[in-house]
C-alpha cells in the first residue's frame, strides 16, 4: 500500500513538473548542438562541440489540459470544493493528462571524424517522465458514492498512468550523403532507476437492483499496476533517507534495469531554399527485472450482503457467513503481489518539418572576433531567415498525441539567432514561444521558453517549457 | 548592439511574467465525502418450514457482520440510514426482530416488525442513524454481529393460496463516509 503510495507521490510529482515532451523550439536549431538530439539527421556544419558538464542542456517541461493552478487555487473566493466538483470532477474528461518530461545532459560532446562527410556525437542524459490521465469515474466513485446511481458503471479503464527515472548513454553519427541528404541514428542504452505503469485496466463496478435483496454490488475488474525499482527506494525512504543517492547512483549507471532503443533522422533538401526533416526518437524498450512488485486485481463478484435461504441454512447455523462472504469475494477476485519480469516500451517521439529558407546567406564571419566559425562545407548554407511548420508527435497511453507548429527563425549573422514558434496541441491554442541562440566566439548558450503569453499568469498556465544549455563549438581554423 | 536589444527583451520578460495571488490553504477546506449503499442482510424460508417447526419461535439467528467495525468504514462514517423490507406470501401473521448487537453481545438497537398474513403490502421501514436523527452513528460503529428473530403468530398447518409462499427479509444500509 505504502508502494502505492509513492507511485502516486511520484505521479503528482511528476505531473507537477511535466509535460509533453514536445521541443518544437529546439527542433531544427541547427546553430544549437543539442539539436541533433532531436534529429541526429539533422544538418550540421560543427567541427566539434562540448557541452559544459550538467549545463549543456536543461529542459523542463510541465502541463495540464484539463485545468490549471489557478483554476483550482485562485483566491477567487468560490468555494474551493465547488471548484474542484465543477472544474475537475466534472469538468475533465478521461483525455486530459497531466504529464511531464525534465532532461538533465551529464556529459555531451561530439566531433567530425577523418571522413568530413561523418558527425559522431555522444553522452550521458538523465531524465525522468510521467503521465497520468484523468480518472475520472475513480473520482467521481470517491467523491460522490454510489448510493442513488443504480446502474452506472463505474469505468476501471480510467486508471492509466506511467513514470520512469532513467539514464540514457547514447552514441550517434551524423552522415552527409550528399548535398542534398544528411541521415543520421543514434543508439541508446537505458538504464532505469524505476519505472511504474499502470496502462491496461478494464472493468466496472456497478449497482444494481438486487435479484434477491435490495441491492447488488458487482465488481468486474482487471487492473494491474506494475512497477520495478520502487521497493528499495520505499525502504530508503522509511528507514535511511541517506542510502538514496547511492541507490538511485547505482541504478543510473548500468545496475539497474536495462534497455536499448534508438534514434533516426534526416534532412532533405528539396531545393536551395527548401528543407525537409524528420526523425523518430526512442523507439526501444527497458527490461524490468530488478525489484519488481507488481499489483494485480482480476476476477468477478456480485455481492448483495449476506445471504440465508432455509432451510439449507440450517445445516451450517454455526457458520460465519460474514466471513464466508469476505472468503467468497476473494476467492471471485483474486488480488495480490507477484516480481514477474516485464518489458516496458519507451514513449516514441516523431517530428517532420518543412522550412522555406530565404534572405542574404549569413556571413559567416560577421560580427566575431574570432577563428571558430568557419564553416567548411561548401553546401552548407545558412539564410537569414526561415518559416515553415513541424509536426511533433508521441505514443501515449491512450493513444498518439500530435503537436503542429508553424516556425519562423531568423539569423543575426553568427553571433545571434531567433526561433519563435506557434504551437496548437491539445494543451494550448495559443502557445508562442521563443528561442535564442548566442554564440560568443567558441562559447554557444541557448534560452527558450514555451507559451509565452501565459507569463501573464503562470498560475493559470496549461503548458509551460523552459530549456538552456551551454556548450563549446568549433567550426574549424579559418 | 545586440546586447541592446537582448537584455532589454530579457528585462520586459521577467516583468511580465508573473503569478497571480494563489491560496493553497484553501486545499484545507476540501471535504470528500461520498454516499455508499450496499445490501446488508438476505433472509428466505418457504411457509413450509414454518408448518414444519411447532410453536411460535420460528428462527432466530446471531450474524457476524463485520462490515461495520472495520476501521475503514467505522472510522469515516458520519451518519446514514438501514433499510428494510419484508415481504409476506405465507398465511402467517408474524413478528421480526432484528438486533444489532456490539463485540460484547450487548444489544445496541432493536427494530421490531409486525407482519400481516398475506395478502399484505410490503413492509419497508428506513431508519436513520446520525446527528439529529434520535439514533447515534455510534450504534452503527459498534455494531459487531446482527441478531434476527422470528416469530410465527400463526398456526402451523395452514398453506397460502400464493404461488410459492415465503416470508422474505430484505436489508440494505446507506451511508456518507468522510474520506477528507
Amino acid at each position: 500500500m505504502r508502494q502505492v503510495k509513492l507511485v502516486l507521490l511520484s505521479w503528482l510529482l511528476g505531473c507537477f513538473f511535466i509535460t509533453a515532451q514536445n521541443k518544437q523550439i529546439l527542433y531544427d536549431f541547427t546553430e544549437i548542438p543539442q539539436a541533433l538530439m532531436v534529429n541526429p539527421g539533422m544538418s550540421t556544419d560543427f567541427q566539434w562541440y562540448a557541452g559544459i558538464p550538467v549545463l549543456s542542456g536543461i529542459s523542463f517541461q510541465a502541463g495540464s489540459s484539463g485545468l490549471t493552478v489557478n483554476d483550482l487555487f485562485a483566491d477567487d473566493g468560490v468555494d474551493f470544493n465547488v471548484k474542484v466538483r465543477e472544474l475537475a470532477i466534472y469538468g475533465m474528461s478521461t483525455r486530459d493528462e497531466l504529464s511531464g518530461t525534465y532532461q538533465v545532459e551529464l556529459l555531451n560532446g561530439g566531433f567530425r571524424g577523418r571522413n568530413r562527410d561523418n558527425f559522431y556525437s555522444f553522452g550521458i542524459y538523465n531524465e525522468g517522465d510521467a503521465i497520468g490521465y484523468w480518472f475520472k469515474d475513480y473520482a467521481i466513485l470517491a467523491f460522490e458514492g454510489n448510493a442513488n446511481q443504480l446502474g452506472r458503471k463505474f469505468d476501471l479503464e480510467h486508471l492509466k498512468t506511467r513514470g520512469e527515472m532513467l539514464n540514457v548513454f547514447h552514441f550517434g553519427l551524423n552522415k552527409r550523403v550528399d548535398g542534398a541528404l544528411t541521415i543520421g541514428g543514434r543508439a541508446k542504452i537505458y538504464s532505469s532507476a524505476f519505472n511504474f505503469s499502470s496502462t491496461k485496466n478494464k472493468g466496472y463496478f456497478v449497482t444494481n437492483e438486487g435479484q434477491n435483496n435490495l441491492l447488488a454490488n458487482t465488481l468486474d475488474a482487471d487492473l494491474e499496476l506494475r512497477s520495478s525499482g520502487l521497493n528499495e527506494i520505499e525502504d530508503a525512504l522509511d528507514n535511511d533517507t541517506s542510502l538514496l543517492p547511492g541507490i538511485l547512483t547505482r541504478r543510473l549507471f548500468f545496475g539497474g534495469d536495462l534497455g536499448f532503443g534508438i534514434d533516426l533522422g534526416f534532412t532533405y533538401k528539396l531545393n536551395k531554399q527548401t528543407v525537409i526533416t524528420g526523425s523518430l526518437l526512442d523507439l526501444g524498450f527497458v527490461y524490468s527485472s530488478t525489484d519488481v512488485k507488481n499489483y494485480t486485481i482480476k476476477g468477478n463478484a456480485t455481492v448483495e450482503g449476506i445471504e440465508v435461504i432455509l432451510p439449507d441454512a440450517f445445516s451450517n447455523s454455526n457458520a460465519d457467513f460474514w466471513q464466508d462472504l469476505v472468503d467468497e469475494v476473494d476467492a471471485l477476485v483474486p488480488h495480490g503481489t507477484n516480481d514477474k519480469s516485464y518489458i516496458y516500451f519507451r514513449p516514441t517521439k516523431l517530428y517532420g518539418s518543412l522550412r522555406y529558407n530565404w534572405g542574404e546567406p549569413s556571413n559567416p564571419s560577421m560580427d566575431c572576433d574570432c577563428n571558430y566559425i568557419v564553416s567548411k562545407r561548401k553546401d552548407y548554407t545558412k539564410y537569414a531567415n526561415g518559416v515553415g511548420g513541424q509536426l511533433y508527435m508521441i505514443n501515449r497511453p491512450r493513444g498518439p498525441q500530435a503537436a503542429l507548429t508553424a516556425f519562423y527563425l531568423r539569423r543575426f549573422g553568427r553571433a545571434l539567432a531567433l526561433k519563435t514558434t506557434y504551437t496548437v496541441d491539445k494543451f494550448s491554442w495559443s502557445n508562442i514561444g521563443l528561442g535564442l541562440n548566442l554564440q560568443a566566439g567558441p562559447l554557444n548558450f541557448y534560452v527558450m521558453a514555451d507559451n509565452l503569453l501565459a507569463y501573464r499568469n503562470l498560475a493559470d498556465s496549461h503548458y509551460s517549457s523552459f530549456q538552456l544549455g551551454l556548450n563549446i563549438i568549433s567550426w574549424g581554423k579559418k | 548592439m545586440k546586447n541592446r536589444f537582448l537584455f532589454p527583451c530579457i528585462i520586459l520578460l521577467a516583468l511580465y511574467s508573473c503569478i497571480e495571488r494563489q491560496n493553497f490553504d484553501q486545499y484545507e477546506d476540501l471535504e470528500i465525502i461520498p454516499t455508499v449503499e450496499a445490501s446488508i442482510l438476505y433472509i428466505e424460508s418457504p411457509e413450509r418450514l414454518l408448518n414444519e417447526i411447532p410453536g411460535q419461535d420460528f428462527y432466530s439467528q446471531d450474524f457476524n457482520f463485520d462490515g461495520f467495525s472495520v476501521d475503514a468504514f467505522s472510522d469515516r462514517v458520519l451518519d446514514g440510514f438501514v433499510f428494510y423490507e419484508i415481504e409476506n406470501t405465507t398465511s402467517k401473521e408474524m413478528e421480526a426482530t432484528v438486533e444489532f448487537l456490539d463485540e460484547g453481545g450487548n444489544t445496541l438497537d432493536t427494530q421490531y416488525f409486525h407482519i400481516d398474513p398475506a395478502p399484505t403490502p410490503l413492509v419497508q421501514l428506513q431508519v436513520a442513524y446520525g446527528i439529529g436523527t434520535g439514533r447515534s452513528i455510534e450504534i452503527i460503529k459498534n455494531t459487531s454481529s446482527i441478531k434476527v428473530s422470528v416469530r410465527n403468530l400463526g398456526d402451523n398447518s395452514s398453506v397460502s393460496n400464493l404461488p410459492d409462499p415465503k416470508i422474505i427479509f430484505r436489508s440494505s444500509g446507506q451511508f456518507r463516509l468522510r474520506l477528507k
